[in-house]
């Protein structure tokens, strides 16, 4: 019985042309949302297949270049390292356009080969991607507003909420049944777009689909709790409609644009420049320098090398050249500290605010679960670091020792790809965007009571 | 006549200020606007002293360092800092996405690293609020808040049929509509203006150029039209809407549509039609090319067996020993002509394919003037795309200049006979450092700025026209009632 109430509110819903407009839309921009957030993560997959080959091609022709030279033969030859998207990356771009997914490196220095970034066309970066999480996060809002702004104004407006409140003295269920139907409506057609991003990204339905599946759909109950409670205070519809207008240009637009220039302006970062004077010098410096210089903290390093005989009284040789590369990434390491410290200090500052504004929330959260944020990134940096040490570390003997190529396995490297270790949490997220939902619902409902009582 | 048109124009101007909504919102943005302009001014300061004194240890490092070979010194490079306009502080532009610094080395083009976008966690991707961003996105907002029911309102409340009873024409009635409404724009826009070319001044440090103020004049004059151009379409929406309600929501839909969704999806359908190359790509297209023209790793090589027989026999010597430069600089210099040559043509295609992809979303303009004034705001704050090449092929430049500098001290000074594997390296005089100039960005001038920007500036230059065309000859199918 009870279903047939909303049976009506149904029809006179769909009955209204500007209806189907907003559902049109979602959809249209939701399915080219997942076209394009496909197409870049397909092109980058292509880069890194396309780098597995370059990789063997180049060792072959390093090895025939340089090959009669050890030394020179590492100097030139570059490991490849890849951040390979997974099938979320394509449902939030993030950062991965604007962070090198593919760090190949030569066994130099590090401190300068890996903020090298990728080539980029920087009004593209600046103009941002287009993806699903860009509609769910910005596009949503939007059509939740025009959905309901209007639900009790326009029945006032027309004269017919007079009429209502004379007949019955449940007025406020007739504002709450439409306005489940525009909920129904809304968490449908996301359902439904998450659906054919299941088919057509190919994501595993698994934790991480459920945390973001959870996560919009908090999100998208917040802007209904936004809309109701501009609702409650029964206003006009222009009114309304300005209002939360303006509320979703300040939480999805203002407001975070103007966090992120004070966050510029609270945490600068010279220290990246310094870092690079520090590799630099710290490497350079050397030549100029008695060899002891060099060697005595490079051997505090890696002790073990010690083995290998040092020609002392040669003017130059790969094991000087490659421990004076060292020195620069090991005199660089406060200045790489201070970064990493600095970029903590600016995640920490992010994470505060974010649990007041739900849309910086829910970006961060997606992004984050799509391993498409800054934090992979560092992660994946690190894994560089760790990759570029090994490496270093397997060829040192053969080159100190100036061994024939052939006589390492350079020929069996092939490129690494990079697999997350830990799988990020969503709670803090759910958390914040349900509390403020709470309370905006609250203090809707004190609204409609209040107004209940004249 | 005229006078009509500017009582029309006064009664808005002083009916929008008396609605207290109206005011506030105007007096919020006017504050938010000078918060930018605050926040955007110490930012540039912070970031470019950053810069300058990076620039100038860098200077002092290069010009520090003892007697050495003059390749170590190639080695050792340059580095080069991105300065920025003085008017960037107005609008952000690329900055925030354009790398800040690159190493400049003998035999390798680098990257400009370290963006300020490279640094954040996602937060960047909501904008950044600069007084261009208030300006183009926010100032639209207000105008159609306030103007939405110019027309309707007179409308409904019947004091439509009255006006045009007075024998005051439709055309008398838009134009005073949207004058009144630009001049609240103006209220705000006017004092910023001033507090702008205030800032710019002191970051000039009063030394005022006329390019820059040129440029100024250029900005202050295309973001007018703008203003006017939003204003005019909002009077003209709510002449030929039905009801205040249904103007409002086209309004904010449009709004939604050109300045939200539109520039995302033209730049996707750009980078989609016209793609670019990774860096992998890229990279190996260019070492391609280099093996086609020669390798001066290998002595078989026939092009530069040719250089050194050609050398041989000039010289009437048997050995490259006996030549009397040094023969390795020679060859050097050689191989870095080649190897440039290659990778700037390259860097040129690479560049005229970001071009393209750029060009569906200026070709845009004419169907957005929102994109247009985007394009040419950032043209004239140098915070631009165009600006950004310049810097990689200034650098580019220094860079050659650098390594063929060093090159030639080689040939110079350099003895030709190398000496034994113990024996002291050869050097040069450290005197010879300062014969390098320092790296300096020179920023183009206004003229060439405006050559590049002709498609932004005509799409503009179309809906002013456009506009006025439309408040002068459509009156006749708007309905009284």
């Amino acid at each position: 019985m009870k279903k047939s109430i909303y049976n009506p509110e149904f029809k006179l819903f769909f009955r209204n042309s500007s209806s189907w407009i907003g559902i049109i839309v979602l959809l249209i921009t939701g399915f080219a949302g997942l076209y394009f957030g496909k197409t870049f993560i397909n092109n980058q997959q292509a880069v890194i297949e396309k780098a597995a080959m370059l990789q063997k091609k180049n060792t072959l022709s390093n090895i025939d270049h340089f090959g009669k030279d050890i030394g020179l033969l590492f100097y030139h030859n570059k490991f490849s390292f890849a951040n390979a998207p997974n099938a979320w990356a394509a449902f939030a771009n993030g950062q991965r356009d604007i962070n090198p997914y593919l760090i190949s490196v030569t066994m130099l220095g590090l401190e300068g080969q890996i903020y090298d970034t990728d080539i980029n066309n920087p009004v593209s970066l600046l103009l941002g991607n287009m993806d699903l999480s860009f509609v769910f996060i910005f596009l949503f809002p939007l059509v939740i507003i025009a959905f309901s702004y209007n639900l009790l104004s326009e029945q006032k407006e027309s004269g017919v909420w007079s009429l209502l409140r004379a007949q019955t003295n449940q007025s406020f269920q007739v504002i709450w049944q439409k306005f489940l139907v525009r909920v129904a409506v809304i968490f449908s057609v996301a359902l439904l777009l998450l659906f054919v991003a299941i088919l057509y990204l190919h994501l595993p339905v698994d934790f991480i689909f459920f945390s973001i599946t959870t996560l919009i759909i908090f999100y998208l109950a917040f802007w209904f709790a936004v809309s109701f409670f501009i609702i409650s205070l029964a206003k006009s519809s222009n009114f309304n409609a300005s209002a939360l207008v303006a509320v979703w240009v300040l939480i999805c637009i203002v407001i975070p644009a103007s966090l992120n220039l004070f966050l510029t302006r609270k945490y600068p970062m010279p220290e990246a420049l310094q870092n690079v004077i520090n590799q630099r010098e710290g490497n350079h410096e050397k030549w100029d320098m008695a060899k002891e210089v060099t060697m005595k903290p490079f051997f505090d390093h890696y002790p073990q090398l010690k083995q290998y005989p040092f020609p002392e009284e040669k003017t130059f040789s790969w094991f000087w050249y490659y421990a004076m590369q060292q020195m620069g990434d090991d005199q660089a390491i406060a200045s790489r500290r201070a970064i990493e410290n600095k970029l903590a200090a600016r995640q920490r500052f992010t994470n505060t605010l974010a649990f007041f504004f739900p849309t910086i929330q829910t970006q961060l959260g997606i992004n984050n679960m799509a391993g498409s944020d800054l934090n992979t990134h560092l992660d994946f940096q690190e894994a560089v670091r760790k990759y570029h040490e090994q490496i270093r570390l397997h060829f040192y003997p053969g080159i100190f020792l100036n061994k024939a190529v052939d006589s390492t396995d350079i020929k069996d490297y092939k490129l690494e790809k990079y697999s997350p270790q830990q799988i990020p949490s969503v709670w803090a997220n759910l958390l914040s965007i349900s509390i403020l939902t709470v309370i905006l619902i609250g203090t809707t409902v004190f609204n409609f009571k209040r107004q209940e009582q004249f | 006549m005229p006078n009509r048109i500017s009582t029309i124009a006064k009664q808005t101007f002083k009916t929008a200020l008396n609605n207290r909504a109206t005011l506030a919102l105007t007096l919020l943005l006017g504050l938010s606007l000078g918060l930018a302009t605050y926040v955007g001014w110490q930012n540039f300061k912070t970031q470019n002293n950053q810069r300058l004194h990076y620039k100038e240890l860098v200077r002092a490092q290069w010009l520090a360092k003892p007697d050495k070979h003059p390749h170590r010194m190639a080695h050792y490079g340059y580095l080069a800092f991105r300065e920025k306009h003085e008017l960037s502080f107005f609008d952000f532009g690329i900055e925030s996405f354009a790398g800040v610094s690159i190493f400049l080395e003998a035999h390798k083009q680098n990257t400009v690293n370290f963006s300020e976008a490279g640094f954040s966690n996602g937060m960047l991707r909501f904008g950044e609020i600069s007084v261009a961003m208030v300006l183009q996105l926010l100032v639209p907002l207000l105008i159609f808040f306030l103007g939405y029911n110019s027309i309707s309102a007179e409308r409904e409340s019947g004091t439509l049929k009255i006006l045009l009873c007075q024998n005051v024409s439709w055309k008398q009635l838009l134009w005073g509509k949207t004058l009144g409404i630009i001049g609240v724009c103006l209220s705000i826009f006017i004092p910023l203006m001033l507090l702008t070319i205030l800032l710019w001044a002191s970051l000039s440090h009063w030394q005022i150029s006329g390019d820059a103020s040129l440029r100024l004049m250029v900005l202050i004059f295309s973001y007018a039209i703008y203003f006017f151009i939003v204003s005019a379409v909002t009077v003209l929406v709510s002449a030929f809407a039905r009801s205040s309600k249904s103007a409002l929501t086209t309004l904010l839909a449009c709004w939604i549509f050109f300045m939200v969704i539109m520039p995302r999806i033209t730049q996707a359908i750009g980078v989609k039609i016209y793609p670019s190359p990774s860096k992998i790509e890229f990279a190996d297209a260019i070492a391609t090319d280099i093996h086609k023209q020669g390798d001066s790793h290998n002595p078989d090589d026939p092009h530069y067996a040719a250089i050194k027989d050609s050398l041989l026999k000039t010289y009437g010597v048997t050995d490259v020993k006996k030549l009397p430069f040094n023969y390795g600089g020679y060859i050097m210099a050689e191989g870095e002509k080649i190897t440039s040559k290659i990778y700037s043509n390259h860097q040129k295609e690479l560049n005229k394919v970001f071009e393209k992809q750029n060009s569906i979303t200026t070709a845009a303009g004419f169907m957005n003037p929102y994109l247009s004034l985007k394009h040419i705001s950032m043209a004239i704050t140098a915070s631009d795309f165009d600006t950004f090449v310049d810097f990689q092929n200034q650098a580019e430049a220094y860079r050659y200049q650098l390594a063929q500098k060093m090159n030639k001290l080689q040939i110079d000074k350099i003895s030709n006979i190398a000496p034994g594997e113990e024996e002291k390296p050869l050097a040069i005089s450290k005197a010879h450092w300062a014969e390098q100039p320092d790296f300096n960005y020179h920023f183009g001038k206004l003229s060439s700025v405006l050559t590049n920007e002709l498609l932004a500036l005509s799409a503009l230059t179309c809906w002013l026209l456009a506009t006025v065309m439309l408040l002068q000859y459509t009156t006749r199918w708007i309905k009284t009632i």
